[in-house]
């Protein structure tokens, strides 16, 4: 398991590749160019930023000075570098931006409950979540993914760039608290309204359509 | 009061509502909970049917979505543009002739 913590390249075991006659780092943006742009554009949001990422993924590919033997595993090995340029980017980041943007959905947040006896707010029935048909399945379905894609776009920036760690690539809280440079408490309300968020647009998109 | 009048209203004193259970589990997928924060969740999803679902389904979404990163990226319709990617190239063939040097 690669960690996310450092910025320093993973290791991996020496192997050439070099079969196609291209060099390594041409072969790279050939086959996994699109894949690494993708990913990092999923998390960042802005093109230019992605590829700057992407670019010194690359880079940092090929001082390392090793290929890597397998197709799979290595671009494994290239999405695990690339995960640690993007902790580098929010890393230097957080200290730019404030990741406080707590406004965000919060008046959806209120419509979602009714207050009623004693002040107790209760899911509005209309709101509330709703029986999901085949959920199972729809996790196989790459347009289910797609419709996923879409929701999480729709995220702000920065609640976005916590969602991705913490959900998409399964990073310990604790990791993106200090990585995003927020307080635990910050960034379980992110979460519990991403969550929120994207819970009720998949049940309008997907499960419900 | 009859005595079930009475033990509804202490069940809703320790129980959470609505708002705050949804909360609750969600913040359970990222650290545990005090013992008196798990008794009032665990009372109130007895009672509470859109509770117990929307726990379900996040945490279906929250066990899906990791282990499907390749799935996500392949979404996204844009691609490297030509442009970058001939500089990426330029700069790493540079960057290699450099380093193949003693």
């Amino acid at each position: 398991m690669i960690s996310l913590m450092s910025g320093e390249t993973p290791s991996i075991p020496a192997a050439k590749a070099g079969r196609s006659g291209l060099s390594d780092p041409e072969r790279w943006l050939e086959e996994y160019g699109d894949f690494l742009f993708k990913f990092a554009l999923t998390r960042l949001r802005d093109p230019s930023q992605a590829e700057d990422v992407v670019q010194e993924t690359l880079l940092a590919a090929l001082k390392s000075g090793q290929g890597y033997a397998g197709r799979a595993s290595e671009k494994t090995w290239l999405a695990g570098i690339l995960k640690n340029k993007i902790c580098d980017y929010y890393r230097k980041c957080s200290r730019e931006i404030s990741f406080t943007d707590l406004e965000f959905y919060a008046s959806e947040e209120e419509d979602r409950f009714e207050r009623g006896v004693l002040g107790r707010e209760a899911w509005n029935h209309e709101l509330a979540p709703q029986q999901w048909a085949k959920a199972g399945e729809s996790l196989d379905n790459e347009l289910f993914w797609k419709t996923y894609g879409d929701c999480a776009g729709k995220l702000p920036k920065k609640v976005a760039a916590a969602f991705h760690l913490r959900e998409v690539d399964g990073v310990e809280s604790k990791e993106v608290c200090a990585l995003l440079n927020i307080s635990d408490r910050n960034l379980w309300v992110m979460l519990h309204r991403a969550r929120m968020a994207l819970r009720r647009c998949l049940e309008i998109n997907w499960f419900t359509k | 009061m009859i005595w079930w009048q009475k033990l509804q209203s202490v069940c809703e004193t320790i129980a959470p509502d609505c708002r705050a259970a949804s909360r609750l589990q969600s913040e359970m997928l990222d650290h545990s909970l005090t013992a008196s924060e798990r008794f009032g969740l665990r009372l109130h999803l007895l009672m509470c049917q859109w509770c117990r679902r929307y726990g379900k389904q996040i945490r279906l979404l929250h066990e899906a979505a990791h282990g499907h990163q390749e799935e996500l990226a392949g979404t996204v319709s844009q691609r490297l543009s030509g442009e970058a990617r001939e500089r990426m190239k330029r700069r790493l063939l540079d960057n290699q002739a450099s380093t193949d040097q003693p």
